[in-house]
């Protein structure tokens, strides 16, 4: 790779401490903040809290609906996550390692999806959720996360089986494993690296998403974690100790989730756009 | 491999059929609705192409440029800012200094917080009397900097796209990192050879060997572009104030076809026309991805 001279990499380390420096504070103020008094906050922003008053999460955490918030995303996540990489990987499957006139139509057609915005069809999904009485329902979100987020997993899913070796899907056939068999014994462990990165980003998409809620949802009790912040943002806008440790709640899951396990967060996100 | 009708049923029919209803059925169904007028509730009345003439003349079609403007400087400002930004950034953790590793971690934190959250939370930092951003500037004496972010007409804009970049430009970094590091290092070692500088490495060879990757991200930028919507929404509401100055697309579309408080024009039909007249500027892009995908994909 390249090299470089002692004062450019003194240099580089300048710019890149600037930066870390310039994504860093905002959420280190954020959780000083979130632990001040309202008047503290005011007078002193940049100061350590000259006492750590945790009752703004509690009330944050009451006041938000955070449980709710925390329980519906959950759900709503969880079970699409699950949706998409079953059925994405199925359809994978089928259009990477057989033969059939449409296949490449049905890729295609599939594809659409990854590069047409979900967003601009709104108004039917809309429309036809409250046909089938799914409006204002978790199941009605579930239903649309499932849907918009099987484009990504089918093209993350279909480049890793295409990597399967056809040799071992026909041996097993020879042996005698059937069309389900060879999915789920052969494909299917061979491609969990695929799998986990299909699941992280339908997980991070769905979970992060605010416009579908806003739309859909209109019963506190029903809403997710995104909607029921703004609702909370709306409603105690002056009161910005409370708001600091709402935002502190609200996010944390997500960044103690990528501290964890970030080169994977990272891999995943940066997969699919890179081909 | 052969195989029987059956199971290529049974595994393609349950994707493409949620699909089919919930995404490729109402992505057409809006071009439908298009053509009529309706409040949501009562009669459809169809109007034929009554909603298009409202959208490019009269009152309404000065909202719809006036939005269309600023997603295009939208889009003109963010790429420039991020791929460039993240092109330099990507080559300074492309050397082998320390810590790499941390700073990726680090660049890329903002882009797990939802988009709507970032918007929040900036609003209270960039609050004019009591935000932190002004309050800093005071701070380290540079107090004539401060600014009402978010209530000059023009400075907010710019200032909702800077507050993107800070959540979204941690995302090109690595993926420009990700291509750099795909380049063989024998190329790279075999011009220093031949006495290039870094500058010329940078330029000749790095830069034309991720070409690719910054097509397909100009391509996923402007799609992105004509979509903007949540960070409006939190930082500016959907008003889009100060005085409209804000406005894009997706705040009109959402104020059109779900109303919102002082929304002078309020109709499904007409808000469903707004996402097709948005669909047709990005249809070419989406096109164009489609067929760079798919053409790598046959190779």
């Amino acid at each position: 790779m390249m090299r470089f001279s002692k004062y450019y990499k003194l240099l580089a380390y300048l710019v890149l401490s600037l930066y870390a420096f310039i994504v860093v504070g905002p959420f280190f103020m954020i959780i000083m903040n979130s632990f001040k008094t309202m008047r503290e906050l005011f007078m002193k922003p940049f100061s350590l809290p000259s006492k750590f008053i945790y009752q703004n999460y509690i009330q944050a955490w009451q006041r938000a609906s955070i449980a709710r918030g925390y329980i519906n995303s959950a759900i709503v996540a969880t079970i699409s996550v699950v949706t998409v990489v079953l059925l994405a990987s199925m359809f994978a499957y089928m259009i990477s390692k057989y033969e059939f006139k449409i296949r490449r139509y049905l890729f295609i057609y599939s594809m659409l999806g990854l590069a047409l915005p979900a967003r601009l069809a709104v108004i039917p999904i809309f429309l036809l959720l409250r046909t089938l009485n799914l409006t204002n329902s978790l199941l009605g979100l579930i239903l649309v996360y499932s849907s918009v987020n099987i484009p990504f997993s089918a093209f993350i899913l279909k480049n890793f089986i295409d990597s399967v070796p056809n040799e071992l899907c026909e041996a097993a056939r020879i042996d005698g494993a059937s069309v389900p068999t060879i999915y789920s014994r052969i494909i299917l462990p061979l491609i969990k690296p695929a799998l986990s990165i299909s699941a992280i980003v339908t997980f991070v998409n769905v979970w992060n998403d605010f416009f579908f809620p806003l739309i859909l949802i209109n019963d506190r009790s029903k809403a997710t974690i995104t909607l029921a912040v703004s609702i909370f943002f709306g409603e105690y806008s002056n009161q910005w100790h409370l708001l600091f440790s709402g935002l502190a709640l609200s996010i944390a899951p997500t960044v103690i989730l990528f501290l964890i396990f970030s080169q994977y967060f990272i891999a995943g996100m940066t997969q699919g756009a890179i081909k | 491999m052969k195989i029987k009708l059956k199971y290529i049923l049974a595994f393609v029919l349950p994707a493409m059929f949620l699909y089919t209803i919930f995404v490729i059925y109402p992505l057409f169904d809006s071009l439908r609705l298009s053509f009529y007028s309706w409040r949501g509730v009562g009669p459809k009345i169809f109007v034929g192409l009554r909603n298009y003439k409202d959208m490019f003349t009269g009152g309404f079609s000065k909202e719809v440029f006036n939005a269309f403007s600023h997603n295009i400087y939208f889009f003109a400002l963010v790429s420039t800012l991020e791929l460039g930004l993240g092109f330099l950034i990507a080559l300074l953790l492309a050397s082998k200094i320390k810590g790499t590793k941390i700073f990726r971690t680090v660049v890329y934190l903002p882009n797990m917080i939802p988009l709507v959250m970032v918007g929040f939370m900036w609003s209270l930092f960039l609050h004019p009397q009591i935000g932190l951003v002004n309050q800093f500037l005071k701070v380290i004496g540079l107090g004539t900097l401060a600014r009402p972010w978010l209530g000059d007409p023009n400075l907010a804009l710019t200032t909702i796209i800077m507050v993107n970049v800070w959540r979204n430009l941690g995302f090109y970094v690595l993926v420009i990192l990700a291509s750099i590091l795909n380049i063989s290092p024998d190329l790279i070692e075999a011009a220093y050879i031949d006495g290039a500088t870094n500058w010329k490495i940078s330029w000749k060879i790095i830069f034309p060997l991720t070409v690719p990757t910054f097509r397909t991200l100009l391509i996923l930028l402007f799609i992105g572009s004509f979509n903007v919507f949540d960070m409006i929404y939190a930082l500016a509401g959907v008003q889009a104030g100060p005085f409209r100055s804000t406005d894009v697309l997706g705040t009109v579309f959402y104020r059109t076809a779900f109303g919102g408080l002082g929304s002078a024009y309020t109709d499904m039909g007409l808000g469903a026309a707004v996402t097709v007249f948005i669909f047709m500027i990005v249809m070419p892009m989406s096109i164009l991805y489609v067929y760079l995908v798919e053409r790598s994909d046959r190779r």
